[in-house]
């Protein structure tokens, strides 16, 4: 690709920008057309206000211009507010690869290309490039470097740790692929070996993913908008259950729900994961590929890679089952409540698909294997205070009511359920906390409803964090957030014992040696 | 602290039974727990109140009920910041805050004489003028 001159997106955008703007703008028109038709206007306003509208759509494509030039990714926007954003090839961390079911029909595809800082508004989006030029674009950007003869000779270490890793790939089965694939793109010089391919069977996981659940939550915000419509359905069924009773109603109401949101789930992950395949590029760059309607397609420059995340909701730990993500700069927001840096690795899969890929990507089995240690009885402890205490307070609450006002015996039988499970909860969460230090990676754990396994790169961690509440001092534990650029920024080992935590400062920031434990005037008055 | 006053402010107001004894007991309530937090919190806060700095490393340490103790390697600082609130210019103080590149660790010095904070920038920007990487 010619260096220095100025590209533009690709000209079939000039049919698709003016409909985004239309899109955008529908209020607006909306409002113009309604005006009119009241105030008698000319029909020739609206026509004007369309035009207007699709002018600027148009205008979109004749005013973005981007270049990659002396080092420099340079892009150009905006009509009249005209706008230059510049930033080093070298700070590309990943490049995001999207068709939205529109673009596809058109042979069209979204690229992001996402920097070290992360912010984003520093984030490239070129809105939209052929697919081939969007493939040659990311090759460019992400492999242009490796290519270079300095880069090419000597012994690869990416292979080198992938080699090492084979027998444990081989073991997981049939899933996990190792053979070498030549790509289908434009680019094919470039090899590449597969990782991990969706085995279509793994939908089965997908209900016990609490994606179903958000789904159904925004399908039921959504469709509450429009309860008016559907007050007579309503109050049929509010008959049929008089007619049942509650008992069956109860039922009734939970079989349907539990149906309703397996399916959703089901819907998501084919939606978001159709197709999934993990592969990894000689060039050093790890690349996913997924979506049934829309596809979405990213690559991690490897040697950027902080770590993984190994996520396991309950209801996946019981089936044997778990999600792997990477840790990364220059993502944002790819899980809600997330921060930035979480692409997915693997989707909800069984547990040897995840632990082969991460021993793959991080080029060691031990942090997704390792025992970790303990943190103790002051955590045990506070493990089953901190879950016991609502639990209690809601019975005390619920007792309180049934007291004073009559509460239903069903509703306070209810209050009880949580205490009861509170032990167990208690526990789990326990059973699941620990952490261990790996030489070149921290492994923390933490979590029973929702556990997750960390690795996090040693010489990704930029600094620490201590917390300590008044109760956690008097138990003599602290909270260690180990500080990243990638990802969720910053990861916590909860409730080490003050001592461990003290050393492990130590260890994770070596310069912090000197400064001794905390002062004793702990406590003033 | 201002807004749970004026709640009960807005209460004495509005309700025309007032004033009646369980207004007087809530209004003794806050006095009395407003008092011992502002006799407590400040003290208690500026003992635990430290912070450090070597060739090495920036240190803090801050909070009362719930405390933070943060360290920050001297190689991986990006920013150095230093800032004034009218309140903190009217006392003759200064904050610096001190960034890495995760936004889980900015570390805060409050409350330092004006001299000392510049003098604090002028050290910290010294020493980070060597630049061997960020991590991200």
């Amino acid at each position: 690709m010619s260096e220095g001159e100025f590209r533009r997106l690709d000209v079939r955008m000039l049919l698709v920008h003016p409909v985004q703007e239309a899109v955008r703008f529908f209020p607006a028109l909306a409002a113009v057309f309604i005006t009119g038709r009241t105030s008698g206007r000319s029909p020739w306003w609206d026509l004007g206000a369309l035009v207007v509208v699709v002018l600027l759509g148009m205008s979109r494509w004749f005013t973005t211009r981007y270049r990659i030039s002396g080092g420099q990714i340079e892009l150009r926007t905006g009509l009249l507010n005209r706008k230059l954003l510049a930033t080093p090839a070298d700070r590309v961390r990943t490049v995001d690869v999207t068709a939205p079911i529109w673009h596809r029909l058109l042979g069209l595809t979204r690229v992001e290309i996402g920097t070290a800082s992360g912010t984003h508004s520093d984030r490239i989006v070129l809105d939209a490039l052929a697919a081939p030029v969007a493939e040659a674009l990311r090759a460019e950007l992400l492999h242009g470097r490796a290519a270079r003869p300095a880069d090419a000779s000597g012994v690869d270490p990416v292979a080198a740790r992938h080699d090492a890793a084979g027998p444990d790939l081989t073991e997981t089965g049939a899933d996990v692929a190792d053979r070498p694939e030549r790509a289908t793109d434009s680019v094919a010089a470039i090899p590449e070996t597969v990782l991990l391919h969706l085995d279509p069977k793994w939908v089965r996981y997908a209900p016990l993913t609490t994606s179903g659940l958000l789904t159904a939550l925004a399908v039921w915000g959504f469709a509450l908008q429009f309860l008016g419509d559907v007050i007579g359905p309503i109050e049929a069924a509010v008959n049929q259950f008089e007619a049942w009773g509650l008992w069956i109603t109860v039922v009734v109401l939970v079989v349907a729900a539990t149906v309703g949101i397996a399916l959703l789930a089901v819907t998501a992950y084919v939606l978001a994961y159709w197709g999934f395949r993990l592969t990894r590029h000689v060039g050093g760059t790890l690349q996913t590929t997924r979506g049934l309607l829309t596809t979405r397609s990213t690559s991690i420059e490897e040697a950027r890679l902080r770590g993984v995340e190994l996520s396991q909701p309950l209801l996946l730990r019981l089936a044997g089952a778990a999600h792997l993500s990477a840790i990364t700069t220059g993502l944002h927001h790819a899980e809600p409540g997330g921060g930035g840096g979480v692409a997915p690795l693997v989707p909800p899969a069984p547990q040897q698909a995840s632990l082969g890929v991460g021993a793959a990507v991080l080029g060691d089995p031990e942090p997704l294997a390792v025992p970790l240690q303990p943190h103790g009885p002051a955590a045990r402890r506070r493990r089953y205070v901190r879950a016991v205490w609502p639990a209690l307070v809601l019975v005390v609450v619920a007792g309180l009511l049934e007291w004073r006002v009559g509460l239903p015996r069903v509703l306070f039988g209810a209050a009880l359920l949580p205490l009861l499970a509170a032990p167990f909860l208690a526990a789990d969460r326990y059973a699941g906390l620990g952490h261990a230090l790996l030489a070149r990676y921290l492994v923390t754990q933490e979590g029973s409803v929702y556990r997750r396994r960390v690795a996090v790169a040693r010489d990704g961690i930029i600094g620490v964090v201590v917390r300590e509440s008044y109760f956690q001092r008097r138990a003599g534990v602290a909270t260690v957030v180990a500080a990243t650029a990638a990802g969720r920024q910053g990861y916590a080992v909860l409730d080490a014992p003050a001592p461990v935590a003290d050393t492990l400062v130590v260890d994770l920031i070596p310069q912090a040696s000197h400064f001794g434990r905390r002062s004793d005037c702990d406590e003033g008055s | 602290m201002m807004s749970i006053l004026a709640a009960q402010g807005i209460w004495w107001w509005r309700d025309p039974a007032s004033p009646q004894p369980l207004q007087w007991w809530v209004l003794a309530a806050t006095v009395v727990t407003e008092t011992a937090y502002l006799v407590v919190m400040p003290q208690w806060r500026y003992r635990v109140h430290r912070w450090e700095v070597t060739p090495e490393a920036v240190y803090t340490q801050t909070g009362w009920f719930n405390q933070e103790r943060r360290i920050a390697p001297i190689v991986r600082i990006q920013t150095v910041d230093l800032a004034r609130g009218p309140v903190a210019q009217l006392l003759g103080l200064a904050s610096v805050r001190v960034t890495t590149a995760s936004s889980a660790g900015p570390l805060r010095i409050h409350g330092l004489d004006h001299a000392l904070a510049v003098s604090l920038v002028e050290q910290l920007t010294e020493l980070t003028v060597s630049d061997p990487g960020d991590a991200t």
